[in-house]
């Protein structure tokens, strides 16, 4: 037993020791894909010889720790993939007012004080050309019953893009919830997070997902997957991932520096393999870009609780 | 009496171990659970405010999911512990009895649920009877509409834990030996009578015990419920807690309000199992000679077989195949043609062997740290619970299940929360040693309830022999007690040893930065979209996880004994 609690202490106490030893890094938190900020990371540590400090999860996840580390905190710079985190750090002013110099070409809309968008994703349907339907070519589509018993969507409680395409969906006019309806008529199920939805729809068990993150979907198809991406043609919402320096941060000078190589031509072109669209909107992708798509905006006034419990009760989620 | 004096004397009646026990679990479980509580009091004590306490509480407790939440996790926890006792304490009572053909490889194979990750099983699950899986691939039948509901979950939870009920069974009947049915055959009772009057009750500690365990993995496990029957509606407790720890906004305080109420619903049970346990003695190791060689199946050798193949098909074979072809095939949407077929996730693998084999080394050492560490606590908190029948000896037991009723993304908030305060002088935090804590506090439960359950066996009369024979206290617990009670605990640190180097969902949140283990980087592959080079992971994480109780049970079978 002694030997057990000194050995527990020796460990605590060398483990304290080596905390204190890292000399110039920077500490990311950062939501996926997990590749692109090791590239991000490396690409930065190969100009700067400044070291980067991971921790990857889902938003929610980076979210839990930073709260729950609050009292103590240990990151520099979050990215995360929701936009309304940047927004409302701002507001609570949690944020470093830094704008970086290639932000220049980043459209107004994806930067504010404190934050910048890193790249964008958009939602679409992914569609797989193998399972006999025709080939989707906008949301209300999935209503027609070739598609009955065919549809997956990422839960909008678990997914914040997810709740953003159904607030701004239902808000058009000529839409309303008659759309969701419908696909609760045709038999759409609800099984989790963008992962969970995809899944069935590769196998081949359910042939269309109904709010794919499109960069998910577009690496698949890179990889060989029978998967198709489809823009709507009456638009779609998007998710910009935006990058902030936490004012509590204690390396401000090289979390700067971090912003400013995610944003140089480099690190955009990193953003624009992974398929995410680059915020700059002069660097180039080989992919549709927002130009290219019609952006439906989400009324911030939306409540979310109320649009929640309407989907959930459409769906029989209960 | 002059003997129990002799005995408080030379151990304090468990007083010592009482002492070294309790301030290591205080600061073991009680610390990070006193924050997951006062985060469900007190809104912003992440920012070391007290302020606004309950104000949580109305949003939170009159939500209108709350009732079929707790329902649904009430009835989830019960069917899984009812398949589980009818599946697991026939095949762990046929073990401890009877000499089982292979019953080494028994054993091995049904340690194999255990290593596969729960979201990997399910995951497996889906893929091989989903309409369009593999089996209707290879059969043209699909299990979908099966799968996909209440029963379907209960199924595959059940096969994920029933091992927990088998090794606490087997072991213990084992222990008490054909001795008492010896006596009750020359007695002329017939062998079901005595089977229902002896056997099946002086194994109630094993089974309450262990089904304690099971219901309590059952409430607060997150990964099958919501991959089976979240598209069908069927949520629970912990699909709640998840849902406010997914995106953002995040709902701490919801988060651990919702734990506790798990916690409770833990504690229900707790007390109905200490209940049964010391309604009566189950004493029946007491020196008498006890050698006793297990029976012969005789007729019944062959669906005896069956029953435990079919068993080890279902819970460990059927999921690893999914899993291989999984990670064998190029795409998924290629399915099971043979142009499909490829090496390249396992070639990618060993291409990236630093990053793999640095996580499997990482995965490994946190298990047997954690099995080591969690097999010593766990014995000498149950020594003390069991010998020394107090209120806080009681406290110090329930406090030892606690973590595994709280999903693990909660306990990792809690252990932020406590080990990330600034005014602590040292913190094993952001560093590996938070993993450790982490895993101890989770699995604790393992050792400590089998521990109990083989202790509640030993006679006190042995213990009080060895001394007035004048061994001291040291010396009985490691000369006469542990001998006794090993095969448990060994069956624990086994079970400790696999959960460990697979946990995910508090290590996502706790890892510290750049550290790497197992479930680490095979969740990283699925978020990317490889989920093939996920599985292959998968498949040579469970081979390597799997030597080290292969070797045990080798080296048991050497020494003639269960491992």
């Amino acid at each position: 037993m002694k030997s057990f609690k000194t050995a527990l202490l020796a460990g605590f106490a060398c483990l304290a020791l080596s905390g204190t030893a890292m000399a110039q890094s920077v500490t990311v938190y950062t939501a996926g894909p997990g590749s692109l900020i090791e590239k991000l990371a490396a690409g930065f540590k190969d100009e700067s010889g400044i070291d980067v400090n991971v921790f990857q999860a889902t938003t929610g996840k980076v979210m839990a720790r930073l709260e729950a580390e609050s009292s103590n905190p240990v990151a520099d710079i979050v990215i995360s993939a929701s936009w309304k985190t940047a927004t409302s750090f701002a507001k609570k002013d949690m944020l470093l007012d830094y704008t970086s110099a290639n932000a220049k070409n980043v459209p107004d809309f994806l930067k504010g004080p404190g934050y910048v968008a890193q790249g964008i994703s958009a939602l679409a349907i992914a569609w797989n050309p193998k399972s006999g339907t025709p080939k989707p070519e906008d949301w209300t589509d999935l209503t027609k019953p070739e598609y009955r018993d065919l549809i997956t969507m990422p839960d909008p409680a678990q997914s914040g893009s997810a709740y953003e395409l159904v607030a701004a969906l239902t808000a058009q006019p000529d839409l309303g919830w008659k759309l969701f309806e419908g696909l609760a008529e045709n038999k759409m199920i609800v099984p989790g997070a963008n992962a969970q939805a995809l899944n069935p729809v590769l196998q081949g068990a359910k042939a269309v997902v109904f709010g794919a993150v499109d960069y998910i979907g577009l690496a698949q198809a890179a990889k060989g997957e029978s998967i198709e991406v489809v823009f709507p043609k009456s638009g779609t919402v998007i998710a910009p991932r935006p990058m902030m320096i936490l004012k509590t941060s204690a390396h401000q000078d090289d979390a700067k520096k971090f912003i400013d190589y995610v944003l140089s031509d480099a690190g955009q072109a990193l953003v624009a393999k992974t398929q995410l669209m680059p915020a700059r909107s002069d660097v180039k992708a080989d992919r549709p870009l927002i130009a290219d798509l019609k952006i439906l905006e989400v009324d911030p006034k939306t409540d979310r609780k109320a649009v929640l419990d309407r989907f959930t009760k459409t769906f029989g989620l209960e | 009496m002059r003997l129990t004096s002799l005995k408080s004397r030379v151990f304090g009646n468990g007083g010592m171990i009482f002492a070294a026990v309790a301030p290591v679990l205080t600061l073991l479980v009680a610390f990070p659970l006193l924050f997951v509580v006062l985060q469900a009091i007190f809104p912003d004590i992440a920012r070391g405010i007290f302020a606004n306490p309950f104000s949580r509480f109305v949003e939170t407790l009159f939500d209108k999911h709350l009732i079929s939440w707790t329902l649904n996790t009430l009835m989830l926890g019960g069917s899984v512990v009812l398949v589980s006792a009818l599946v697991a304490v026939p095949l762990g009572i046929l073990r401890g009895l009877f000499r089982i053909p292979f019953a080494g490889l028994w054993d091995v194979v049904f340690l194999v649920p255990f290593t596969i990750p729960p979201y990997i099983a399910a995951l497996g699950w889906i893929m091989a009877l989903q309409p369009r899986g593999y089996l209707e691939q290879i059969t043209g039948l699909n299990f979908g509409g099966f799968l996909f509901s209440f029963w379907g979950v209960v199924f595959v939870m059940t096969l994920n834990v029933f091992p927990v009920v088998y090794f606490a069974v087997s072991r213990m009947v084992a222990s008490i030996g054909g001795r008492y049915l010896e006596a009750a055959r020359v007695s002329g009772c017939p062998p079901m009578r005595s089977f229902w009057r002896i056997t099946l009750p002086l194994t109630t500690p094993a089974i309450a015990a262990s089904l304690l365990l099971v219901f309590a993995m059952a409430i607060e496990e997150f990964g099958t419920p919501a991959a089976l029957a979240a598209r069908s509606g069927f949520l629970v407790l912990v699909t709640g807690i998840e849902q406010r720890l997914s995106d953002y906004p995040i709902d701490l305080p919801g988060a651990s309000l919702l734990s506790v109420i798990l916690v409770l619903i833990a504690m229900a049970a707790f007390v109905l199992q200490n209940r049964i346990v010391s309604r009566r003695d189950f004493q029946t190791v007491s020196g008498k000679p006890g050698a006793s060689r297990p029976a012969e199946l005789g007729a019944w050798r062959i669906p005896v077989v069956m029953f435990f193949a079919v068993i080890g098909f279902l819970g460990a074979v059927m999921p690893i195949l999914s899993v291989i072809l999984t990670a064998s095939t190029r795409t998924i949407s290629g399915g099971l043609a043979a142009d499909n077929f490829s090496t390249d996730n396992f070639t990618e693998i060993f291409a990236n062997s630093g990053g793999a084999m640095e996580a499997l080394g990482t995965s490994l050492s946190l298990g047997l740290g954690a099995a080591l560490i969690t097999g010593i606590l766990g014995t000498m908190t149950a020594y003390v619970v069991v010998r020394q029948r107090t209120v806080s000896s009681r406290i110090l037991d329930f406090l030892t299940l606690m973590p595994n009723t709280i999903p693990g993304v909660v306990v990792a908030v809690g252990l932020i929360l406590a080990w990330n305060q600034p005014w602590l002088p040292i913190t094993p935090y952001n560093t590996i040693g938070i993993l450790v804590l982490a895993y101890c506090c989770l699995l604790l439960p393992y050792p400590v309830r089998y521990a109990n359950a083989a202790l509640r066996q030993v006679s006190v009369s042995l213990e009080d022999a060895a001394r007035v024979a004048g061994a001291g206290g040291i010396k009985v617990f490691f000369r006469i007690l542990m001998p006794l009670i090993f095969p448990s605990i060994l069956a624990a640190m086994l079970l400790v040893f696999a959960v460990a180097a697979r946990e995910l969902v508090a290590t996502i949140l706790l890892a510290p930065i750049g550290t790497r283990t197992v479930a680490l980087f095979i969740w990283r592959q699925f978020e990317q979209g490889s989920v093939g080079m996920g599985m292959a992971m998968s498949v040579m994480a469970i081979a390597i996880t799997m030597t080290i109780p292969v070797a045990v049970a080798i080296w048991a079978r050497k020494q003639g004994r269960l491992f």
